[in-house]
């Protein structure tokens, strides 16, 4: 089984609100932490590039006053849609719902790593192939079931049940022993989950893979509320959709289905209980986002890249960020994929040559785009792993210089040249060559970039146009870049990378998303070691990938351009609020200075 | 009477038949289907959407699916949106109320004010009052209706905090209880404001062309000749073969309120189902865009053939056209 | 919404009967010149025009177009008349180039569903039978069919998206209202004597309905294509706005407008949204009390003269 790990398409529109879910696994209820941690993710926002460095948790701490209430501002065009488990959900607005009311067994460090300061605590075996988690005593469901390890046998059962059609069947789920035969209904347990007791399981992985501890699923299902019925039933059960339950700080006391929850606390919370006695929950448009802040109308929202200048100004609002598992990137159209081997075959002449795709790369100026487009939030990219993961980013790799003499001398080097003094070169070959240059619509400032990039390649001499003429809708963009479309040269793409620093599901050999289908044998075998037994030790682990990205950097089959900040705004009157992975605060330690909203 | 009725009737059929073939054929056609919209939200195996692609039987020859979608439409099952992972009716069901609810606002709030407005500009025509109620509705008739609403969104919205910016109920007003209504009240206020006022244009137009061609009819002057007073004049003859034609044209008013619903929902983050169209038209959920046209063509289509039994009935000539 | 075709619009003078002849040109002109409204409203729409198709020529679109990432939002000022957008682009060029799109789109897709509209609503009424009857059905269904809902996903579905696709999208549905109205007027010239006697004499019927049907309606078709004209302006900018208009790459006054749905822009960057929507209600304005003028001229009941 070809692994995949946590990895997916983002849209530069859906960026800020789709991150929280890629992370939802490790950000927001993430808690547990070392001091250590903690310094290295500082570090990772001093990157020389930016001015900006945005704290991660709010100035104001303390007790704040007893039995407060806030709201939640759901950043998004559309409804939440409703799907409020984490087996079953699929959009990122329903991640943000599921924060407040639910979490994971295991919190995650400042890596991403899974710790022993969550509701459970694990131990890897000897072999590193099982992991045995273990829920401590005082964790019980909002309807006070205790959590039980069935519950976490149950959801693996639904996950891989014959009828899911849910899109969590991947990463390591198929990796369980047992779970394939499961999966297609050869069998009716999932042999490699061992119940032990009430609160212990143990759950064997076909191989050792220092994934392990980035990728694990430990997010229960109660089964005793939803275990009655079929999996089509439950998932448009109101068990689920109006009436759901977890073991989060906060319960669901009502809901307004798309449009907004009032969450009540829950004072049987395993951690203590939480100190705001109310949360509500509203879908807030993106458009009037910075003015419901102004306004008090709510005390907390991701706001997006676009609104940043007019929420600086905001002196009633805290502006948190950190820097996302994700990067912006130039994509070269290289090959093909052949699905019926699964894999990906190079072969396209125009672009193969190495040394054009540097000269591209040195022509971008992307200073002033994530200056004055992005007004600081988004910064040059050094490699393709972005400093999100601090451990394994490289933070000596040399960014690409932006230095058009340089790169006009690299692509005279590579034979073109200008042979008919239009003032674009031609290829070696002396023939016409240009370039089409797809890129998405979607944000505000879609249109001027693309239109920058391409004047910055036109000041080297080299012809690019738009792909027809026009920014192509998120999902057209997609399938055609997805299909190698011939039409398409060169792309503007942007990548989540998931909690896994793994960056084989993007650039395997046998990878779909490796969109460019460049390969290499020296890649495919960096790859390998990245995730062999060896790279449990980490300091094995940082070496593959650090030369993984200089690899990366030299051939280019994707020119990284941007990294980026999401941005949190918090009103004044927040106390304890931290956006950090493996952050020590939660929801259950937010609290508030006074009764009303600072305006 | 009920000859034209009857065939009335037995046209919508083939209507109702063939827009869903278009609908069905439109859908198909969309670039990408639900399953690639899930590869911008979650993480995901390629091999999977591929399976789950064969299951859905999204790999069938059209008319197949056709058949399949149809039948399944007509014993009322509207097949599961990919994205909500939600029964389809459940989903309408969910907004349906909303939708209707500001529709029945904008046509109510709107012959609230064009009633009496085309009747006092026809009345006293040429008075500074019609001069005001033209110039009025000259400028209704030039606005667009998404620049209406941003503005009235952002005054009473934003800059005078009078009414909530979106939604469609506050949720922690109860059920039942009078706090609910007016919050319910308080969220419907400025998407119907914007929507009504911009609406008034034709019905007025209407009033007031048929008071003034009515004014000089024959009957009328006996009336008045025969000393029934002025206001008499007015409401007993004159109106009422006025204002009948303007409850008939209400099922033609449905198509203006589908798309006036789609701008007012968007702009209001309403939850309706124009706001629903417009999310299931971007993550290409195939199912629900489908279900959502065709239930607003038959709307139209049912809406249009009561407005031509009512008309025809109120004046029998147009039967023969 | 009401996107209101104008086919009936506000009658503002009462009726006074007017028996001399004179020819169209002259009797459009004399409403014009008449009513206060209609003739400050030309004269304006000229300049307007003037200024957006000349201005348009002298300015250059790269130049326009190119992004100037150093200069964004800039507010108005001697150079940016009014200000930049968001991508450092000048506003000033953007509205010129955007009221040329929309008004040269807004005029082809009127003058294109007002050909077919035509054509189809002049055969229907001419030859009346089966014909009539099944042109109608088609028609009929066609005016129900939730518009603004099926060319949205029209939009989506064509493959090549692009201004000539927009206009031909938009017209499929545009001209269903004309060819009904000149369906009507046809089929009562066609009871006229003038019409027999023609084919009396044996002269083809597309002569007839070309060189005697057509002329006597010229009038009505041109009220019509005016008011609608005003209609199809809003229509193009109302899609732009939603997503679903011209290519980004072609400005409209929509996607100016469209700014607007941040209420951050409406408050402190005027210049990039409040001229585009005062010209659009503007131009619609003055089409419209032209249009109302025309109407009166070619409606000899209602005439000021």
């Amino acid at each position: 089984m070809r692994k995949m790990n946590l990895v997916w398409l983002l849209s530069l529109m859906l960026v800020l609100s789709a991150f929280l879910a890629a992370c939802n696994t490790d950000k927001e209820e993430s808690k547990g932490t070392n001091d250590e941690e903690d310094g290295k993710e500082t570090a990772g926002n001093d990157e020389p590039k930016t001015d900006l460095a945005f704290p991660t948790a709010v100035t104001a701490q303390g007790d704040g006053m007893k039995d407060g209430s806030i709201n939640y501002g759901l950043i998004s065009d559309t409804p939440f849609e409703g799907t409020l488990n984490y087996v079953f959900y699929s959009g990122a607005p329903d991640a943000e719902v599921l924060q407040f009311f639910d979490e994971s067994l295991l919190y995650i460090n400042g890596d991403y790593e899974i710790t022993n300061e969550g509701p459970a605590t694990f131990e890897m075996s000897e072999d590193k192939k099982s992991i045995t988690v273990k829920i401590k005593d005082n964790v019980n469901w909002h309807d006070g079931e205790p959590v039980k390890a069935d519950d976490l046998l149950y959801a693996y059962e639904l996950l891989g049940h014959p009828d899911y059609t849910g899109a969590r069947y991947s990463g390591l789920i198929p990796m369980v022993v047992g779970m394939e035969e499961y999966h297609d209904g050869k069998s009716d347990t999932i042999s490699g989950i061992d119940v032990q007791d009430e609160k212990t399981v143990t759950i064997t992985f076909n191989s050792a893979n220092p994934s392990l501890t980035t990728g694990f699923w430990a997010y229960p299902a109660p089964r005793h509320y939803l275990g009655d019925m079929s999996i089509e039933d439950i998932v448009e059960s109101d068990k689920i959709r109006t009436t759901p339950i977890g073991f989060g700080p906060f319960k669901v006391k009502k809901m307004v289905p798309g449009e907004s929850v009032e969450f009540e606390r829950n004072d049987d919370y395993w951690r203590g209980v939480p100190a705001l006695k109310s949360i509500v929950l509203k879908v807030v448009s993106p458009s009037v986002a910075v003015k419901a802040m102004e306004n008090g109308d709510i005390d907390i929202a991701s706001l997006p890249a676009d609104q940043y200048l007019s929420a600086k100004e905001l002196k009633n609002v805290e502006l948190l960020g950190q820097i996302d598992l994700a990067y912006s990137y130039i994509g070269f159209n290289l090959g093909k994929w052949d699905a019926d081997k699964g894999e990906n075959i190079m072969g396209n002449p125009k672009l193969e040559n190495k040394k054009l795709r540097q000269a591209m790369a040195l022509a971008l100026n992307n200073e002033p785009v994530g200056e004055k487009m992005y007004h600081g939030l988004r910064y040059p990219a050094t490699t393709l792993i972005p400093p999100s993961f601090p451990g394994y980013h490289d933070f000596e790799a040399k960014a690409i210089e932006y230095n058009p003499e340089k790169a006009k001398a690299l692509l005279a080097e590579a034979g073109y040249k200008d042979t008919n003094n239009d003032g674009f070169v031609e290829d070696p070959e002396g023939k016409e060559f240009k370039l089409s240059f797809a890129s998405m619509s979607g944000s505000d400032v879609a249109e001027p970039l693309a239109l920058h990039y391409i004047q910055n390649w036109t000041d080297i001499g080299i012809k690019v146009e738009l792909l027809e003429g026009r920014l192509h809708e998120f999902n057209s963009f997609y399938e055609r870049v997805e299909a190698n479309d011939p039409a398409i040269d060169i792309y503007a793409g942007a990548w989540g990378t998931g909690s896994d620093v793994d960056p084989e599901g993007l650039y395997g050999r046998n990878a779909m998303f490796n969109f460019t289908r460049w390969t290499s044998d020296k890649n495919d075998e960096l790859l390998a070691k990245g995730v062999s037994e060896e790279a449990f030790d980490a300091e094995f682990r940082q070496g593959v990938y650090k030369e993984w990205q200089a690899l990366m950097n030299e051939e280019l089959p994707v020119i990284p351009t941007l990294f980026r900040y999401s941005l949190t705004a918090v009103n004044n009157r927040i106390l304890n609020y931290d956006i950090a992975a493996g952050t020590k605060e939660g929801w259950d330690t937010v609290a508030v200075s006074s009764e009303t909203p600072v305006k | 009477m009920l000859k034209f009725i009857f065939r009335r009737t037995l046209i919508m059929i083939p209507q109702i038949f063939i827009l869903s073939v278009l609908i069905f054929l439109l859908a198909k056609a969309m670039p990408g289907d639900a399953l690639t919209g899930q590869l911008g939200s979650g993480d995901v195996d390629p091999e999977r959407i591929e399976e789950l692609r064969e299951k859905a039987g999204l790999n069938d020859p059209w008319h197949i699916q056709y058949g399949r979608w149809i039948g399944n439409v007509v014993q009322g099952d509207f097949g599961k949106s990919s994205v909500y992972q939600q029964k389809v009716t459940n989903l309408i069901g969910d907004r349906v109320g909303n939708t209707l609810l500001l529709s029945a606002s904008i046509l109510i709030v709107s012959y609230l004010i064009a009633i009496p407005l085309g009747i006092i500009a026809g009345r006293w025509t040429h008075s500074w009052a019609d001069k005001m109620i033209v110039g009025y509705n000259y400028l209704s008739f030039a606005t667009p209706l998404f620049v209406f609403a941003l503005i009235m969104l952002f005054i009473f919205g934003f800059m005078l905090q009078w009414f909530p910016i979106g939604g469609s109920v506050d949720i922690r007003a109860d059920k039942g209880t009078l706090e609910y209504v007016i919050s319910k009240a308080r969220h419907l206020f400025l998407p119907t404001m914007a929507g009504a006022l911009l609406a008034t244009f034709s019905t007025i137009q209407y009033l007031r062309n048929e008071i003034i061609d009515t004014k000089i009819k024959d009957f009328v002057k006996t009336a008045r000749a025969k000393g029934v007073p002025e206001s008499k004049v007015y409401t007993h003859h004159i109106l009422r073969n006025s204002l009948l034609p303007i409850a008939a044209f209400l099922g033609y008013e449905i198509t203006g309120l589908i798309g006036g619903s789609i701008f007012l929902e968007s702009i209001f983050s309403y939850p309706g189902l124009g706001q629903l169209f417009l999310s299931s038209i971007s993550s290409r959920d195939f199912s629900v865009v489908t279900i959502l046209v065709l239930i607003s063509g038959i709307a139209a289509i049912v809406g249009t053939m009561l407005s031509d039994i009512i008309l025809s009935w109120i004046d029998p000539r147009i039967r023969i056209d | 919404m009401t996107i209101n075709l104008g086919s009936e619009t506000p009658v503002t003078e009462s009726i006074q009967p007017k028996t001399s002849y004179t020819s169209l040109r002259k009797t459009m002109w004399l409403e014009i010149k008449n009513d206060k409204m209609a003739l400050i409203s030309l004269i304006l729409l000229i300049a307007i025009l003037l200024t957006v198709y000349i201005g348009s020529l002298l300015l250059n679109l790269e130049k326009i177009t190119r992004i100037d990432v150093f200069n964004i939002y800039a507010e108005p000022s001697a150079v940016h008349w009014l200000g930049t957008d968001y991508g450092g682009r000048d506003v000033f060029g953007v509205l010129l180039i955007g009221a040329k799109n929309s008004i040269t789109i807004g005029v082809v897709i009127t003058l294109i569903s007002g050909i077919i509209g035509l054509t189809v609503g002049l055969i229907a009424g001419y030859f009346g039978g089966l014909v009539d009857n099944v042109i109608m059905r088609i028609i009929d269904f066609i005016i129900i069919l939730p518009f603004l809902m099926i060319i949205i996903v029209l939009i989506t579905v064509v493959p090549v998206f692009n201004v000539y696709t927009f206009i031909a999208i938009l017209s499929i549905f545009l001209w269903t209202g004309k060819a009904r109205l000149i369906r009507s007027k046809t089929l009562a010239e066609r009871e006229l004597d003038y019409v027999n006697a023609s084919k009396t004499l044996g002269t083809p019927n597309w002569k007839i309905m070309m060189f005697e049907v057509l002329p006597n309606l010229s009038s009505i078709i041109i009220v019509n294509l005016t008011l609608t004209l005003a209609g199809n302006i809003g229509i193009e900018t109302g899609l732009t706005y939603l997503g679903f208009g011209l290519p980004e790459s072609v400005p409209s006054l929509g996607t100016l407008v469209a700014y607007a749905s941040n209420p951050e822009v409406i408050e402190n960057r005027w210049w990039v949204w409040l001229p585009a929507s005062l010209l659009i209600l503007v131009i619609m304005l003055c089409i419209n009390f032209i249009g109302q003028a025309l109407k009166r001229a070619a409606d000899a009941r209602q005439r000021l003269t």
